[in-house]
């Protein structure tokens, strides 16, 4: 009798149990969804922005790889680290910055994290520990290895996510910096999108690889190749990677596959490409993807579609409002910050 | 207590002392930790702290600035050594695009406190690449300072004060003085101000501004003129290159109302050209002369031939020739 109680709680513990799971599973996907949904709307706005005028400077959309960005950085803790490059303003984003904040940065606003110093889509923001780009590749994916390095020294179980497109891998300084990596199984994901065009030199003139992945086994950690447009393939190998670094089994390199709908920047109109190559990558549109997905598991339907998008939309609205209000630094900030305050 | 002890060993003492004193403070760099360095300047920190805070790095000076650069903004006080100056060019992208801007770009939100030890200076028979002396690449760049001493005593004290800094500095050591220069350096802590030049010598009749290594020598052409000409020359020792002693140039220099300025290194776009610009910004109605420069030619590096380099090297001779010019004014 007490053994039948007892298989009968095992088993309410266990479908209770594959409840949580369900409702974690639930919980996990709308939210990729949601920030899938975000970064592109603020990407697009972005875009829009500068093509009306309203800011100067330039902006580098990611469209169409966000599952790659979201994917990678999406379980991040709040103390890891992220070294984004000049596609990577919506990974600020995704860790959490504030829209406001977010929008400053592309009007260079006082109210941005940089007070203006630094172009649109170079943003940082150290509250969230997102490292301020410099616009010189692979540059950013050396001092985020050594951010990794640090934090390695000092005995945290932080990592860092590091992004570049496949161009940074032809870099003196990308090979360095894996090497040191390598050699001290440091904490860092090494996240290349790889969109197949840097600016306007197709991969076929970067590098004789087939996979980019492969560059890893030079380095003595694992690389792997995933759909870069399907954001679970990127978050299940994102996971596994910041696992394996966090148990200081040291960095992953993740080729993420994917596709930039647009220009290198708002002034290219990559016209290099083959129009047929642009919408054969459209129709995967990661977006779109996901949304099959979470239609199939009736997570999704056309009200809480619109919903989300609606939420979103004003979101933005409030932070563009709060850039446009915000102030331009005082021209007497010009020599602040070169050096610290001591 | 001070001792009398090389410029080499007051560098060491430097590095072990902050070390122990400073759980953050770690070294890394080419051949520092088994071997102790090329020129010994870290012998012992290996046995004494182990590879966690004495690291051997692979061949790569752009990682070991950018690696460094990046655990100093987790909090670490990392003490970078390039071997060579002449091998500073790798890590350019570095220490130029990163260490002087990350700060700068990011309004304050991150910042970089890092030491590079750069072993610099020719007259050794290191031929064209063991032998230049670049600080003045640096120099130009707002961000970063740039420290150069040519006594033991400045030695160890720039060293802790530019361990201790929150900016990044670079720190170049002559090798020519690594076991030349000899003097009393207290055993305790203390540090020299960066930004601060010394007056080595007081004279009324003209005044020298050099650094490192040529601090020696003009010390030895001061004396050489004052028993020969009795001409008194004031000799400025910068110390600091990055950023500037102004003041201690020019309130000089309005006394003696000429100067000479004197540098290893390349002429064309060299520090004298700076310092020239300023006196004459600044000070042009209390000069009696023109501003005469000694350095290196500008010659692409200090070839290997004996009679090569010693043609290219400054010496006691040729600021003895530029102070006699000077004097006839």
């Amino acid at each position: 009798m007490a053994a039948k109680n007892g298989r009968a709680v095992a088993e309410l513990e266990e479908k209770a149990s594959n409840g949580r799971k369900t409702e974690n599973e639930r919980e996990l996907l709308l939210g990729l969804y949601r920030m899938l949904v975000k970064c592109r709307m603020c990407d697009e706005k972005a875009r829009i922005l500068f093509r009306q005028g309203k800011y100067a400077g330039n902006f580098y959309s990611g469209v169409g790889q966000e599952a790659a960005e979201v994917g990678a950085a999406y379980t991040l803790r709040e103390d890891d680290w992220i070294a984004p490059s000049h596609r990577d303003w919506t990974a600020n984003i995704i860790k959490g910055a504030p829209l406001n904040l977010c929008f400053a940065q592309l009007f260079g606003k006082a109210t941005s994290p940089d007070r203006g110093k630094s172009t649109p889509a170079h943003m940082g923001y150290p509250p969230i520990h997102t490292i301020t780009p410099a616009s010189s590749i692979a540059g950013q994916l050396a001092v985020g290895t050594g951010v990794a390095f640090g934090l390695k020294k000092l005995g945290r179980d932080s990592v860092v996510v590091s992004f570049f497109g496949d161009g940074a891998t032809s870099l003196g300084g990308f090979h360095e910096a894996l090497n040191f990596a390598g050699v001290h199984k440091l904490p860092i994901l090494y996240v290349c999108q790889n969109n197949l065009w840097a600016e306007s030199v197709p991969l076929r003139l970067q590098t004789a690889l087939k996979d980019l992945s492969d560059r890893a086994k030079a380095y003595g950690f694992p690389g792997i190749s995933v759909d870069g447009n399907d954001v679970l393939a990127v978050y299940d190998a994102a996971t596994r990677a910041i696992a394996r670094a966090r148990a200081g089994e040291g960095p992953t390199f993740i080729e993420c596959k994917t596709y930039r709908w647009y220009g290198h920047s708002e002034i290219d109109p990559a016209k290099y490409r083959m129009k047929e190559e642009v919408e054969a990558w459209k129709k995967r549109d990661p977006l779109v993807l996901f949304e099959k997905t979470l239609r199939d598991k009736k997570l999704l339907s056309d009200e809480s579609k619109t919903k989300v998008a609606q939420e979103i939309t004003q979101e933005i609205n409030e932070a563009v409002d709060f850039a446009e209000q915000s102030p331009y630094a005082d021209p007497s900030e010009l020599a602040e910050h070169i050096w610290a305050q001591e | 207590m001070p001792r009398t002890i090389t410029m080499i060993d007051a560098i060491t003492e430097a590095m072990a002392q902050e070390m122990e004193r400073d759980d953050r403070v770690f070294v890394m760099g080419e051949d520092i930790g088994l071997s102790g360095g090329v020129f010994k300047a870290t012998a012992g920190l290996y046995e004494k702290f182990g590879e966690e805070r004495v690291l051997d790095t692979p061949l790569a000076e752009g990682n070991i600035i950018a690696s460094a650069i990046g655990a100093s903004m987790v909090g670490l006080r990392p003490i970078a050594e390039i071997q060579f100056a002449d091998f500073i060019t790798p890590a350019m992208e570095s220490i130029v695009q990163q260490a002087s801007k990350i700060r700068y770009r990011s309004a304050g939100g991150y910042g970089c406190s890092l030491t590079v030890r750069i072993c610099c200076g020719g007259g050794t028979g290191g031929g064209l690449y063991h032998s230049q002396e670049n600080a003045a690449w640096f120099v130009h760049e707002p961000g970063l300072k740039v420290v150069m001493p040519s006594t033991p005593y400045d030695a160890k004290g720039l060293l802790l004060a530019a361990i201790r800094d929150p900016n990044p500095v670079l720190y170049f050591e002559h090798k020519k003085l690594y076991r030349t220069a000899k003097g009393e350096v207290p055993d305790g802590d203390y540090t020299v101000p960066i930004g601060k030049a010394e007056t080595r010598r007081r004279g009324r009749d003209m005044t020298v501004v050099t650094y490192g290594y040529m601090t020696t020598l003009c010390l030895e052409a001061a004396e050489k003129m004052s028993k020969e000409a009795g001409i008194e020359a004031e000799v400025i020792d910068l110390r600091t290159l990055a950023p500037l002693d102004r003041e201690a140039v020019l309130e000089s220099v309005r006394r003696t109302n000429k100067c000479l300025i004197v540098h290893e290194d390349k002429r064309t776009l060299g520090i004298g050209g700076e310092i020239s610009a300023i006196i004459a910004e600044e000070a042009f109605d209390d000069l009696d002369g023109p501003i005469i420069r000694i350095t290196g030619p500008d010659v692409p590096a200090i070839p290997f031939a004996p009679p090569l380099e010693h043609a290219w090297m400054v010496n006691t001779d040729k600021i003895v020739a530029g102070m006699q010019k000077l004097a006839a004014y």
